[in-house]
């Protein structure tokens, strides 16, 4: 379950760039304030997702859909308002985000463990069931930077997934590695949510959105526009 | 089951240390990753690790040996027992700064512990200083530089070297992320400092205005605590070891608060 309390999230974005000591010193000595523009990613958003629920986040760029995954996997801590959140979630923002590419495949699934919050010992208890899903195959004792990008996600979801988690974050990784994988994946996601995780989902193709999700969030400039059954938000969404 | 509830948490002082003992794992990790990605190219691999300081210090012997002969009989042992204290302190603070200031990797990506890469970084370069001791006993071997038991105070003083060198990391490192340039202005100053503390030369070389200055000199004191069990064959005295320790807990202390304070905003700066 996750619930969200009057959110904000903050940027606080120079109007010009003051990125060191030299020009805030001038600016210091020269007594001109310095002009911040406050720029609110999502501007006091309050939502709940049962358990088991599987909700797709919609919106143009710049909405606040990666902002609104990031606060909920902790990556940034709200400005304002409340995030609680119940069970271990699994980040898909980015595949591969914890890869050292000149490790190992092998090396890379302990790391990209211990990123994921596992220890030494439980990761060496699951290698197996991980390269065997990801089919990575011999390729598993070579440097990542020989791999191609598939493979690269195709061992990044493979870590990432392998145990249930019980909320599910996802930005845009569905069409991970070639068709066969796709299926694979998107039948370990299915599994998920009907053994019931709770899943989220950033995506731009309403059909895929449709496919997965029993709700549907509408942002747009940071503040919800819609939240509710899929078919209705989506359809409202494509329509205009 | 576990919670995450943004408003309700212990204080971050507090909570960032619980979360990297969840994540010790990685830690170790990471340290060993950056050793292993250094040395994995090199046709002579780790053993760069030991050549490094006996290269450096036949080097600057030659360039200076014949200066400070009468001063300090056995001027390597002198020279490289300074300097590796120097450079662990200098070279992991530097690293931790341009490793927190390219993007602090994943920390913008996904939810780590914020201090995982500085304590890493600090973690690989006690090793390295650890494993570098061996080209320093080969040197005093060779000079044939008297061995006593005040080498037994060594781990004492590496410790109180490491305390420090993690909390001035985590110092910088914060610098770094909020003002770029801190990392050029920090290059100066380890530079200015590299001259202006007794490494190369022996203290007694400085004029008396000079040696009184030197008490303020943060690494005088820290490199000497290294220095004098190996060098002059003796445990330091109590005040050194005192101001010393309290020097490196003032400094870890206060890098620590500084650090766990602003780590929720480095996300949003990085």
């Amino acid at each position: 379950m996750i619930q969200l309390d009057h959110v904000t999230v903050r940027f606080r974005i120079p109007h010009e760039r003051i990125p060191t000591f030299q020009e805030y010193a001038i600016r210091w000595l020269k007594r001109r304030s310095i002009q911040y523009a406050d720029f609110n990613a999502l501007n006091n958003i309050s939502f709940s997702v049962e358990q088991g629920e599987t909700v797709g986040i919609i919106g143009p760029n710049g909405a606040g859909k990666s902002t609104l995954l990031k606060v909920i996997a902790r990556v940034i801590r709200p400005t304002q308002g409340r995030v609680r959140l119940w069970g271990r979630v699994a980040p898909l923002l980015e595949l591969g985000a914890g890869f050292d590419y000149e490790m190992t495949g092998r090396e890379n699934v302990f790391l990209n463990g211990a990123v994921l919050g596992f220890s030494r010992k439980d990761m060496a208890r699951r290698l197996d069931r991980i390269v065997e899903f990801s089919g990575i195959g011999e390729f598993i004792d070579a440097p990542v930077r020989t791999y191609s990008s598939g493979m690269v996600a195709r061992l990044g979801f493979a870590v990432a997934t392998d145990v249930r988690p019980e909320v599910l974050i996802i930005d845009e990784v569905l069409a991970v590695g070639d068709a066969d994988f796709q299926q694979k994946s998107a039948a370990r996601i299915r599994k998920f949510r009907e053994t019931g995780s709770t899943i989220l989902v950033v995506s731009h193709s309403p059909t895929s959105i449709k496919a997965l999700c029993n709700r549907a969030l509408w942002l747009e400039h940071g503040v919800i526009r819609q939240f509710g059954p899929v078919d209705v938000v989506v359809d409202q969404y494509v329509s205009g | 089951m576990t919670v995450y509830d943004s408003a309700q948490r212990p204080p971050p002082f507090v909570d960032e240390f619980v979360q990297l003992l969840r994540y010790r794992d990685l830690i170790l990790l990471m340290a060993g990753n950056i050793l292993k990605n250094r040395y994995k190219r090199s046709l002579l691999g780790v053993f760069w690790m030991l050549l490094n300081p006996l290269l450096q210090t036949i080097v600057l012997a030659v360039a200076f040996g014949a200066m400070f002969k009468s001063a300090l009989p056995d001027y390597p042992v002198y020279l490289l027992s300074g300097l590796l204290a120097w450079s662990f302190i200098t070279q992991t603070t530097q690293y931790a700064m341009a490793v927190m200031a390219g993007g602090g990797g994943l920390l913008k990506r996904i939810y780590i512990p914020r201090a995982t890469y500085v304590i890493a970084v600090v973690g690989n370069g006690l090793v390295n200083f650890l494993v570098s001791i061996l080209p320093l006993a080969a040197i005093v071997l060779v000079f044939d530089h008297p061995v006593q038991a005040s080498w037994l105070f060594l781990p004492v003083s590496i410790v109180i070297l490491t305390i420090f060198t993690l909390g001035f990391a985590l110092l910088l490192s914060t610098a770094s992320v909020f003002f770029t340039d801190s990392i050029d202005i920090y290059q100066i100053l380890v530079q200015a400092f590299f001259f202006l503390t007794p490494i190369m030369y022996p203290p007694s070389a400085l004029s008396a205005e000079l040696s009184q200055l030197m008490t303020l000199n943060p690494f005088f004191g820290l490199i000497e605590l290294f220095r004098i069990p190996i060098y002059a064959n003796a445990v330091p005295d109590a005040g050194l070891i005192a101001s010393a320790a309290a020097l490196a807990l003032g400094t870890l202390l206060a890098g620590w608060t500084v650090f766990t304070n602003r780590a929720d905003q480095l996300a949003y700066r990085l």
